[in-house]
Order: structure tokens, then C-alpha cells, then sequence
């Protein structure tokens, strides 16, 4: 595994964590998220893993998907690296 | 006429579409104009490049068209635009569409796609030479960095005013990536994966509906901002593809809805007028409450709907944004129809099913509860409505007629199906998933704004490449593109000013892109003429089109060309000079300016269209 993808591995299960944790303790438990008016450790916390969570997968999986990669290449007979 | 049955406009808003899609998009467009083929390869594989140009499945890229194109613009304006009675806003939206709208979507992207995918601001150097192209890009990234400004503001204020919108769009990123990452990575089919995710979907609705999320205004343009940079920067296989397939169902279910609820109730009569005059008062884009410009009935039909009135029938950002990412992404010439004409005339179709017929409706809320013996007021009531001080709907703000318009048809409608105890939880229920609606619009077009700035930049630097190719590559990557833009559009939302209208002598806070935000109906709406001339220049030019077809196209934008220039010169003098100064230094100037290069332009034109009948 690359460094790159190293990183984001790890970015993908801090972010999933976060939306775990603020979806289905805080939010079930206590109805809502943050508190009106005000920026609080919960809603910023979802809010990163909200950026974080569509950052890391494309670190860790950033590849261009092998089936696009073949379509490609065999409609125009260029070969991708 | 006042007293027209829902059932009537469904059916020929429907008709009109369909017809036009068939005689004027398939026979004409696609066959005599644009000569498209299945066999031409596309710039979505010949110049490949696994971030932007990524071939896309047909409904894939109806659907990011579709949300991309559709921002606030089509809500807000029909809505803004009842006031001169629900008949010529609906007469606008149905012949803009037609013959200048989804025209004007469908040639910006066939003659993207012809020309290597480059912007249409790129192809007028074809036909008007290197200073159109120029003058064309810098006039579009500064139009692009307002936008973004104008809708991080826009996001940010509705997520603080409805916060399940925001749990619902959180959770609504990491269930497209998941599609994605199915389709792509994992082989399963587009139908199993859309049917997961959809799954995953109502599950979100439910758990949304009951789990606000709060920030503030503040935190949601830093948040938003941030977003905006990442999914801009990122393969469009891998955000922006899944995420706009997805935010198509929600946008279909959105204007379904609307076509389903008017068959529920098709006799019901709108409470509306069809025609209330001529020059309605509270019109003017621009002009601020309580000022004479802002109350005094100066806003003629001619020539300022396509001020009002903008993505429902026309708009420039839809030039962008078709030779822009769309184009990007075509894999076959002939899908464009579906997403270019196509996506543009459902774009119609919602203002016209989903906006105006249900304000239309819903007009007189004492007529309509008389109509229907359903509790009108007191469902008004629950979100602060007092029916008895507000009793039509254009009392309210723009986006809250639309609101209050979609929540009061579908209560009314399914009402009927299910008894009246539903009436007033499906009015709340179906208010939130019409916010829910114009927050997934938004969204999508943040950052494809953000995106289309990029590329903007990239071409507007193209001479630096030659004489420093390292300059050039420092200058126009991905990510510092993306920043330069997302920064001053942010700079522009986040601060508020206080402003001093002289004319009531009072102080107002504004948040400082509104300074400069009232030029941007004009200039959208110019960047929409322009373009649909560069448009038919094209085809006159370069696809030799001739007679009859040529004028079907030609006469359209003319039309327009003079409709705005006159609307921006009418603006300059009556809106103006009742602005205080800071606006009239801002917006004012920018119109000015605009005009001035319109002009510039329209010189580029003939001498364009000159040559290539010589």
C-alpha cells in the first residue's frame, strides 16, 4: 500500500467513525444535532466527517476503476498507463 | 379565463413538451442542425483523463445536467414572477424553454462536444476571433465566482432556516459515494446498486425528518466553502457522477409529485389571476424593499422577464455548465438530446408543475380552504402564516410562496386520498421536502460552479502555456484553480455590511455579495444571448445550416439579444439611481460594463456572421 492510500484508509475510518458515532448515538439518543444558533463540538464533528468522508476513499481507492480503464482502451485501441 | 382547471395546464405543459421535444428537438435539432452521430467519438474518450473528462451512462448524465443546470433559479423566479398573475410567467417558461432555452443547452454542448470539449467561450474564437474569446472567459469566471458567493450564501442560510435539510444532505454524500464505489469498483449493476442506494435513501428521509442538524450561518459558508474545493477537485467518476444519478431521483420524485398531485385533484380551479397587469409592482431584481423603485409598478413584462425569470426558460450559466462538464462527459452524440434539450425541458416542466401551478393553486388561501373545506389558515399557522394578514400567496417572500405553494397542493391532494386528518402533517412534511428539493439543487451546483471556474481559468490562461509551460501548470492546477475561486466567492458571502439607503434613511445589514448580486440576473442573462448567438453562428458557420431552419434559430436569439440588452439599459436607468451608493458603485457598474462589452460583442457577431456568408 502506498503512503497515499495509507492515509486515506486511515482519513476513510476516522470519517466513518465520526458519522457513526453523530448519526447513531447522538442523533437517536438526543434528537438533534448541535444546538440551535450555535457551533458546537457535535455538529463540527459531523461536519468533518462529512468533508473527511468524501476525501479519504478517493486517497485510498483514487484509481481509475479497471472496468472504465478497459472501455476506454477499447474504443480508442489507446493504452492506459 | 381566471378560473382554470389544474388538470387543463398539466395536460398541456405535458403536450407542449412533448411535441417539442420530438418536432423541434429530435427532427430538427439533432437531425438538420447538428447532424449527430453514434459513430463520432466523443472528447469524453479522446481526451480521457480519469478527472474530467470521464465517459458517462445517458441517464447519468441527464441526471448531473439536470441538477447542475437546476440551481434556485428555476423556484425563486417563476415564484418572484407571479405577481404579474400566473398566465405570462407560464407563456415565458413554455416558449423560453422551447426555443431559446433547451436550444441554446443543446448546442453549447454539441458544439463543446465538436470542438474537443473546450467552453463556448473558447468556440466563439472560431467564429469572432481570439478578443471575443477572451472578453467571453473573464466575463464568465467572474459570473462563476458570484454564483458561488450568491450560493453558499443561499445553502448556508437554508440549512440554518430548515436544519433537516441539512442531516438529509450530509447523509446524502456518503450514500452516492457508496453507489459509486459499488457500480465501479465492485461490478454490481447501475439497477442493484440504484435500488440499494435508494433503500438507504428513505431510510436518510426518515432519520432527517427528526434529526435536525444546527450550525451557524458563519460555519456553514467555512463548511460548505471546504466541500466545495474537495468535490470540485476530485474525478468526476467518482462524486460528481453518482452523486447527481442519485440527486435525479430526488429531483423527479420532486416534480412527480407535482404532476401526480394535480391528477389527484384535477378539477380543482387555481385561486389565482391569470393576469394581474402589465407592470406589476415588487418586481424589480435589484431594486430594495421600501425604496420607489422597489414598490412603484416599473417592472414591464417586456423587457424585464428574462431578468425575473431566469433557469426556467433560460439561462447562461446552462451554456457553461453544457460545454463545460457535460460535454466532458458525453460517450455518444446522440444522448445529448436526452440531456441537453431534454434536461432543459424538464427544467420547464418543474417551473411550470412544481412552482408555478401549484402557487397558482394555492393563491387565495380563504378561497382555497372554501374549495377544498380543508383547515388552511391553521396549517399556515404552524409555520408562522397568519392568513388573516397575509391572505395571498405573493404577500410572502419568493422562495416562501414556493414553499407554501408545493406544501399546500400536495396537502390539498392527498388529502383526498387519505381524509383530511392528514392535511396539515403532509403540508409540513411535504414544505421540508421542497426545502429538501432546493438544497439538493443548490448543492449540485456549488460545486459544479466551482468546477466550470476551473476550467474557465485553465482557458483563460492558454497563451501563458507556450512561453512557460511550468508558470502555466503551477497557475491552472486542479487545486489552486479550485481555491483562487471558492475563496472569493466565500470572501463575498461571510462578511455582513451595513448599507444606508438614503431614500428611507435607514441602515440595513446585507451580506456583501447582495452589493454586487443584483447585476448577476443581467449578466447571467446576457451570457445566455451571447452564447446562444455564438451558438447559431456555429451552426451557420461551421454546420452550414441554412434558410428556414437557420432563421428558426437565429430570429429566437435575436429576440433575446434585444430583450436583455434593453432590459440591462432599462435597469441602468430605472433601478439605479434609487440604489445607495455602494450599490450603485457595485452592481451598477457591473451592468455598465456589461453593456459595454455586449455591445463589443454584438460588433464581433456581424463581422463574424459577415464572413462566413462571404
Amino acid at each position: 500500500m502506498r503512503p497515499k492510500e495509507a492515509v486515506g484508509l486511515m482519513v476513510t475510518v476516522l470519517s466513518l467513525l465520526l458519522f457513526a458515532y453523530e448519526i447513531f448515538y447522538v442523533g437517536l439518543v438526543t434528537g438533534t444535532i448541535g444546538i440551535k444558533g450555535q457551533v458546537t463540538t457535535d455538529a463540527l464533528l459531523l461536519s468533518t466527517g462529512f468533508l473527511l468522508i468524501i476525501l479519504g476513499p478517493a486517497l485510498w481507492l483514487g484509481e481509475v476503476p479497471t472496468n472504465l480503464k478497459k472501455l476506454i482502451e477499447a474504443k480508442t485501441g489507446r493504452k492506459l498507463g | 379565463m381566471d378560473n382554470v382547471p389544474v388538470i387543463l395546464v398539466l395536460v398541456i405543459v405535458l403536450a407542449i413538451y412533448g411535441l417539442a421535444y420530438v418536432l423541434y428537438g429530435k427532427r430538427i435539432l439533432e437531425r438538420r442542425v447538428v447532424r449527430a452521430s453514434p459513430d463520432k467519438m466523443t472528447p469524453a474518450f479522446e481526451k480521457f483523463d480519469g478527472i474530467d473528462y470521464v465517459p458517462a451512462n445517458k441517464y447519468v448524465l441527464y441526471g448531473h445536467h439536470f441538477a447542475s443546470i437546476a440551481g434556485a433559479g428555476p423556484i425563486t423566479g417563476p415564484a418572484l414572477a407571479m405577481v404579474w398573475g400566473w398566465g405570462l410567467p407560464l407563456a415565458w417558461v413554455l416558449f423560453g424553454n422551447i426555443f431559446i432555452g433547451a436550444v441554446h443547452d443543446y448546442l453549447a454542448i454539441m458544439a463543446s462536444a465538436r470542438h474537443g470539449g473546450v467552453s463556448i467561450m473558447s468556440i466563439s474564437e472560431n467564429v469572432m476571433g481570439k478578443k471575443a474569446k477572451y472578453i467571453f472567459l473573464a466575463y464568465v469566471w467572474f459570473a462563476l465566482v458570484l454564483v458561488l458567493a450568491a450560493f453558499f450564501s443561499v445553502a448556508s442560510s437554508t440549512f440554518v432556516g430548515t436544519p433537516t435539510a441539512a442531516t438529509i444532505t450530509v447523509l446524502f454524500m456518503p450514500i452516492a459515494l457508496i453507489f459509486g464505489l459499488l457500480v465501479y469498483r465492485t461490478g454490481v449493476s447501475v439497477k442493484t446498486g440504484t435500488v440499494i442506494v435508494l433503500v438507504l435513501l428513505i431510510i436518510a428521509f426518515f432519520y432527517s425528518l427528526n434529526v435536525p442538524l444546527y450550525l451557524t450561518y458563519e460555519a456553514w459558508v467555512i463548511v460548505l466553502s471546504l466541500y466545495s474545493i474537495i468535490a470540485a477537485a476530485l474525478p468526476v467518476w467518482y462524486l460528481l457522477q453518482p452523486r447527481d444519478y442519485i440527486n435525479a431521483y430526488l429531483l423527479w420524485s420532486f416534480v412527480g409529485l407535482a404532476i401526480i398531485g394535480a391528477l389527484i385533484i384535477p378539477d380543482l380551479l387555481f385561486t389565482g389571476p391569470i393576469y394581474t397587469g402589465f407592470a406589476a409592482p415588487g418586481t424589480v431584481i435589484g431594486a430594495l424593499a421600501g425604496t420607489a423603485a422597489g414598490s412603484a409598478p416599473i417592472a414591464f413584462f417586456w423587457p424585464t422577464v428574462p431578468l425575473v425569470i431566469a433557469c426556467g426558460a433560460l439561462s447562461g450559466f446552462h451554456s457553461v455548465v453544457g460545454s463545460g462538464t457535460t460535454s466532458k462527459q458525453l460517450s455518444n452524440e446522440l444522448d445529448a438530446l436526452l440531456v441537453g434539450y431534454g434536461g432543459m425541458l424538464t427544467e420547464g416542466a418543474l417551473s411550470s408543475l412544481a412552482v408555478i401551478t401549484p402557487i397558482a393553486l394555492a393563491w387565495n388561501f380563504a378561497s382555497l380552504a372554501s374549495a377544498t373545506g380543508l383547515p388552511v389558515a391553521s396549517a399556515l399557522l404552524k409555520i408562522g402564516v397568519n392568513a388573516t394578514a397575509t391572505p395571498i400567496i405573493t404577500r410572502l417572500a419568493g422562495t416562501d410562496r414556493f414553499l407554501v405553494g408545493y406544501g399546500l397542493e400536495q396537502a390539498v391532494a392527498w388529502s383526498r386520498v387519505f381524509g383530511p386528518g392528514v392535511f396539515e402533517s403532509a403540508f409540513l412534511g411535504f414544505r421540508t421536502f421542497a426545502a429538501w428539493a432546493l438544497a439538493g439543487f443548490v448543492m449540485t451546483t456549488l460545486d459544479t460552479s466551482n468546477r466550470l471556474a476551473r476550467f474557465a481559468w485553465k482557458e483563460l490562461f492558454d497563451w501563458l502555456e507556450p512561453k512557460s509551460a511550468a508558470a502555466y501548470r503551477a497557475l491552472t492546477n486542479r487545486w489552486v484553480a479550485s481555491i483562487i475561486a471558492v475563496v472569493l466567492g466565500a470572501v463575498m458571502a461571510y462578511p455582513k455590511i451595513e448599507v444606508f439607503i438614503p431614500e428611507t434613511g435607514k441602515v440595513t445589514t446585507v451580506y456583501a455579495y447582495t452589493i454586487v448580486w443584483p447585476a448577476f440576473a443581467g449578466t447571467n442573462q446576457l451570457l445566455a444571448a451571447l452564447a446562444l448567438l455564438t451558438a447559431t453562428l456555429w451552426a451557420y458557420a461551421i454546420q452550414k445550416v441554412r434558410g428556414g431552419t437557420s432563421l428558426l434559430l437565429m430570429l429566437p436569439a435575436l429576440f433575446l439579444w434585444i430583450t436583455v440588452t434593453v432590459g440591462l439599459i432599462w435597469w441602468l436607468i430605472a433601478v439605479v439611481p434609487g440604489l445607495p451608493p455602494l450599490y450603485q458603485v457595485g452592481a451598477g457598474s457591473i451592468v455598465l460594463v456589461s453593456v459595454v462589452l455586449d455591445l463589443l460583442l454584438i460588433v464581433l457577431f456581424v463581422r463574424g456572421l459577415g464572413m462566413s456568408g462571404s
